[in-house]
Parts: structure tokens; C-alpha cells; sequence
């Protein structure tokens, strides 16, 4: 266990960029080949699973099972809407602004979850998450209410989907990148020895509350920022965006790819998506047992997702093999230098 | 305001307390013994809905009769698939990641809703309160509903069970035991597995009582788990994670407290007790009976 996870880390360390790079250039060329609809699915995968590797820097790397980030999601996305239509805001700006308000809302929400820990903190991050859904639901004069927002929200070029796809998985990318480096940094080293052994890590004198907070906060702006890819790809803002059952969803997500693993969470954000519309499509009533069946079938036989299936197989006919040997090859190559 | 409104006030708070009670002490019984927060929770309770709903309804003839008869069940049923769901999945990841736990019981909710809607359907379904428990009662110039009193006597009956089975019996010693320190009661000669099956059947019986008598009052769809498991959770959470008093407590507290929201600020009562429970977290973060957590 312990050569295996070291083994993948090691990996990662290279495979990471690359894998973003070829799969955010596959999609580029796929969004020159594919069918109209899909371009829509296409940006749903990409933003929602920039939110999926955002929320998996919490509970992931973290170790920190938060239900509320919806919050940062369902804000991220109501900033856009309500400041292209109510306020006239121009579009970037509001693209700056998202992920700032999202910060400073999961700075205040952190700084008052993380009194609590574990189980308390789940279940107190699900009532900020049904806090805000309450809100947006009710509150009519600014939110619209259940109702909640549609209409233009973006400016007219985007909204023709291909280059609506471009933007988000430009956005996508790069954000992706920094979260990247934000895990492989000495930060995310420090946030993933606090999953792994909190009194140890406190005891060589690392704020362990503070280094929580950072990370809910980075999280925080990076699920508003998705957000706002959201608003991109819908073109809408609701109040279910909020609720605790859209913060739960990444988690899936993760689950299903693999929370050990960076990229996880949005190999889960594919398979969800791709699933979910197929399903939706042809056996409509079947989304939810199938969703489930598949979900304990995982947590029984395959609880480091299915990158941990792939990344257990030691040998034989990797996907991955061929990467993983070049990759190698070029670390081999550059030490012997 | 008047006595008469704070009277109808209190009586309709009980009600909806008497419903999270049934539900909230299932769940934490089943957490403080096994230390898994069952997100399924809420599916047991909508399911002994749906299946209150069918009966019900395929058997209109003397429909008063029939109501007594699935009120025993349609808790029994769930009680069945609660064991089920503990010795095929939960039973494999005790001593393993507390996140593999609720993990599988979020599946197990998406599972559940899957059957309910593939068997019932999206639609609506209500239940007539049945004969015998029409009708009001009058007291301080209002009139109560007779067959809210029932739910809340059912709820008060079901409670003074629970403190007998917990307090008084072997079986309850040892759950009390399981909560302390499951290692010790297994090392002094327990099945601690059959116990937790135990548990988790008598958790899932609690929540299918409150779905079962819940007909009458709530209109019965696919969306009730979620929505019921929520308000639980925090009626738990108040309470503290594991206590059955404390279930209590906070149940009262929450019924209260919404339907003051309801008559202050329509628009926002279920916002009310969120606040109520951030506040109460951020002030004592284990709860109001809570016990300091143990790690893992």
C-alpha cells in the first residue's frame, strides 16, 4: 500500500500537466468535430469538474468532509447572474469578482465550521449549504426566488457554444494548473500530512487551523469560479445550486475517479456527466438506482475510485503505460545528466 | 399574543417534534453505536410512507383498518431492509475510513430513491386520516386535531420505550456499552456484529414509524428523505451526535422554533433552524448533550 501510493504520487508529480494538456487539446479538437448538444455537455464536464477537484483539496487532500461547498458554487454563479442583469457589471469584472466574494464567503464560513471537526463539520457545513439554498429560494426581491434567474448573463459571443466551450475550458485549465501546484506545493504536502496524522503534524508546530482555513478558503474561490463556468455553459442561476445534494455531488465525483488521486475527481466528473445524460435520455427512472447501485458497488470493492483500480494494476495493458514509461524514461534520463 | 394562539402554536411545534423525534433518535442511536452517519436515514422514512400510501389505497375498503394494520408494517418492512443494508454493506467497513461509511449511505439514498421512484412513481400521493382519528378536541378555546395528539402520544410512547430498553434491559446495557467502548464489550463476550445489526433494525424501525403515521399530514413524494433527513441531522446535531435525550431536546427545539418562524417570517422559517443550529454548534461545538468526540 504504502510503495503503491508513493508510487503514484511520483507519477503524478509529471503525469499531471501532461494529461491536463493532452486532454484539454483533445477537447479542442473535439469541439470541431463533435455534434452541437454535445459542445453543452462538453462545458458541463469541464466546469463541473473543475468544481469536483476543488471541492477534493478540501475532503481529498484535506481530509476535511465538507457539505457546504455549494455555497462557494451557487455564489460564484448568482454574482454573474445578478451583476450582468441587475447591475449592468461588465463581464469580466464580474469574472474577477466571483471567485473573490467566494473566498471571503468561505473565509467567514470557515473561520466559524472549523471550530467543529469531523462529523460536526459535515453536518454544519450542510446547514450553511441549506442556509443560502433558504435565501436564494425566498428571497424574491433579490434573487427572484424559486423562480430564480434566467436569461442573457454573458456576453453574446460566448453564448455561441463553441466558443462558450473554449472559454470554460481555457478557465478550466488554468485554474487547474494552480490547483495542481497549490497540492504539490509545500502547503499541500502540509495539508495532506493533517489528513494523515493531525496530532503528529501540530506537533512539530504547524498551525493546524490555520493551514484548514487556507485551504477552505482556496477552495472556496476555486468552487466560485466554477460557478461562474456554470453561468457560462447554463446561462442560469438557481437556488438549487445551493442545496447540500449539488454539495454532495462533487464528492461523488471524487469518489468515483479516485480521491487519492489529483485528477480523479474529474475522470468522476465525466463518467457522472456522460452517464447522467445518457441515462436521462433512454431510461430516465433508472438514473438514480443505477447512480446508487454504482456508488456502494465502489465504496465495497473499489474505495480509492477508479484511477485506484487502474493505478493498482501493475503491469499489463495501462492506458496510462506508455505515458508512464516515457515519463520515466525522461526522469531517468535527466538524473543520469 | 394570546393563550389560545401560543397553545395552537406549541401543539402544532409538537407535532412536527414528535415526527423528527422518531426520526432523529434512529439516526443517532445508529451513530453513536457504529459511529456512521447514515445518510440513508431519511429513505427508511419515505419509504414506510410509500408503502402506508399503497396499502392504503389497494385496500379502500375499510380503510381504517387497514391504516392500523400498516402503521405495523410498514415499520416492520423497512426494519427488514435496514438489517439488509447493514449486513450486505455496512457490516464491511466497520475498523475502515469513517468516510467509506457515509459514503455508502449516500449511495444507499440515491439506491433507495431509484426504487421508490421506479415503484411510485413522481407523483403526489396522500393518505386520509383514517376514521377512528377524525376530528378535534377542544381545550382553552381551540381546536386540536385528533389525530396530531395521536402522532405526538405515539412519539411520547415510543420514547419512554426507548429509555426502558436502553436503561432497563441487557440489550440496552449493551448498547449503552457499544457507545462507550465497543472494543471492550466485544472483548467481554458480545457479538458486537449482531448488536450493530441490532441497532441499525431498530434505527430504521424508529424512522418507519414517523414515515408510517406522517401520511395523514404530509403529502407523500420521492423528494420526503432528503428533506426529513436534513432537519434530523440537526436535531441531532443539537441534541449531540449519539444521544437519545438529546434527540429529544433538540426535536422540541427545532418543531418550536420552526413554527415560530412560520408565523414571524413565513418566507424564511426553515432558515430559522439553520441559524439555530450554526449558533449552537459555534457555542458548543459537540452539542447540547454531546460528549467530547472521540477520534475515529
Amino acid at each position: 500500500m504504502m510503495t503503491e501510493s508513493r508510487h503514484s504520487a511520483r507519477w503524478h508529480d509529471f503525469g499531471v500537466p501532461i494529461v491536463l494538456a493532452c486532454g484539454a487539446l483533445a477537447i479542442l479538437v473535439a469541439s470541431f468535430l463533435v455534434a452541437p448538444q454535445w459542445l453543452f455537455v462538453l462545458q458541463d464536464i469541464v466546469a463541473f469538474g473543475l468544481f469536483a477537484v476543488a471541492t477534493n483539496l478540501l475532503v481529498g487532500y484535506g481530509g476535511m468532509v465538507s457539505f457546504g461547498q455549494a455555497v462557494f458554487y451557487g455564489l460564484g454563479a448568482y454574482v454573474m447572474a445578478l451583476g450582468w442583469q441587475r447591475y449592468h457589471a461588465p463581464f469580466w469584472l464580474l469574472f474577477v469578482l466571483a471567485p473573490l466574494i467566494g473566498a471571503v464567503a468561505a473565509l467567514i464560513i470557515g473561520a466559524l465550521a472549523l471550530r467543529t471537526r469531523e462529523w460536526y463539520f459535515a453536518l454544519l457545513t450542510l446547514a450553511f449549504s441549506q442556509l443560502f439554498f433558504t435565501i436564494a429560494n425566498r428571497w424574491y426581491d433579490f434573487t427572484g426566488g424559486d423562480n430564480g434567474v434566467f436569461g442573457p448573463m454573458i456576453p453574446s459571443t460566448l453564448a455561441q457554444p463553441r466558443h462558450g466551450l473554449w472559454f470554460v475550458l481555457a478557465v478550466s485549465f488554468i485554474a487547474l494548473l494552480l490547483l495542481w501546484a497549490i497540492t504539490v506545493s509545500p502547503f499541500g504536502l502540509t495539508l495532506r500530512a493533517i489528513r494523515e496524522n493531525p496530532q503528529r503534524v501540530e506537533a512539530i508546530g504547524v498551525n493546524l487551523r490555520r493551514h484548514q482555513l487556507y485551504a477552505f478558503t482556496l477552495s472556496g474561490a476555486f468552487c466560485a469560479l466554477a460557478g461562474t463556468l456554470f453561468v457560462v455553459h447554463d446561462q442560469s442561476a438557481f437556488p438549487g445550486l445551493f442545496q447540500w445534494t449539488q454539495s454532495g455531488e462533487p464528492i461523488l465525483m471524487a469518489m468515483i475517479g479516485g480521491m487519492n488521486y489529483f485528477l480523479g475527481p474529474f475522470v468522476g466528473a465525466i463518467i457522472f456527466i456522460v452517464a447522467h445524460n445518457y441515462l436521462v435520455a433512454h431510461a430516465a427512472s433508472a438514473w438514480e438506482l443505477i447512480l446508487g447501485i454504482v456508488l456502494v458497488l465502489i465504496v465495497l470493492f473499489a474505495p480509492d475510485g477508479l484511477l485506484g483500480l487502474w493505478g493498482s494494476r501493475a503491469s499489463g495493458s495501462h492506458p496510462f503505460m506508455l505515458l508512464r514509461t516515457v515519463v520515466a524514461a525522461m526522469r531517468s534520463a535527466r538524473r543520469s545528466r | 399574543m394570546s393563550l389560545d394562539t401560543v397553545a395552537t402554536l406549541v401543539f402544532s411545534g409538537l407535532t412536527s417534534a414528535s415526527l423528527l423525534f422518531l426520526v432523529a433518535a434512529g439516526l443517532t442511536l445508529i451513530f453513536g453505536a457504529m459511529h456512521i452517519v447514515n445518510i440513508a436515514h431519511g429513505s427508511f422514512y419515505m419509504l414506510a410512507a410509500f408503502v402506508v400510501a399503497s396499502l392504503t389505497q389497494s385496500m379502500a375498503a375499510d380503510s381504517t383498518a387497514v391504516f392500523w394494520l400498516s402503521l405495523l408494517v410498514a415499520p416492520i418492512l423497512v426494519g427488514v431492509l435496514g438489517m439488509l443494508t447493514e449486513v450486505l454493506v455496512l457490516r464491511r467497513l466497520y475498523g475502515r475510513e469513517p468516510l467509506l461509511g457515509l459514503l455508502a449511505t449516500f449511495g444507499l439514498l440515491y439506491l433507495f430513491e431509484g426504487i421508490a421512484l421506479i415503484v411510485w412513481g413522481g407523483q403526489y400521493r396522500s393518505i386520509p386520516i383514517p376514521h377512528a382519528l377524525q376530528g378535534h378536541v377542544q381545550a382553552v378555546g381551540e381546536a386540536f386535531s385528533i389525530y396530531n395528539l395521536f402522532v405526538i402520544a405515539i412519539a411520547i410512547a415510543v420514547g419512554l420505550f426507548l429509555w426502558w430498553l436502553l436503561q432497563r434491559t441487557q440489550l440496552g446495557w449493551r448498547v449503552r456499552a457499544a457507545v462507550e467502548d465497543p472494543e471492550t464489550l466485544a472483548a467481554s463476550g458480545t457479538n458486537v456484529r449482531r448488536l450493530f445489526t441490532a441497532v441499525f433494525a431498530l434505527g430504521a424501525v424508529l424512522a418507519g414509524i414517523a414515515g408510517a403515521v406522517t401520511g395523514p399530514i404530509e403529502s407523500i413524494t420521492t423528494g420526503l428523505d432528503a428533506q426529513i433527513l436534513v432537519e434530523a441531522f440537526i436535531v441531532v446535531v443539537i441534541g449531540g451526535l449519539g444521544s437519545v435525550p438529546g434527540a429529544a431536546i433538540g426535536a422540541v427545539v427545532i418543531g418550536l422554533f420552526e413554527t415560530a418562524g412560520v408565523i414571524w417570517a413565513p418566507s424564511f422559517a426553515s432558515a430559522f433552524i439553520y441559524v439555530a443550529m450554526i449558533l449552537v454548534l459555534i457555542i458548543r461545538p459537540s452539542g447540547l448533550l454531546g460528549v467530547t468526540e472521540r477520534v475515529g
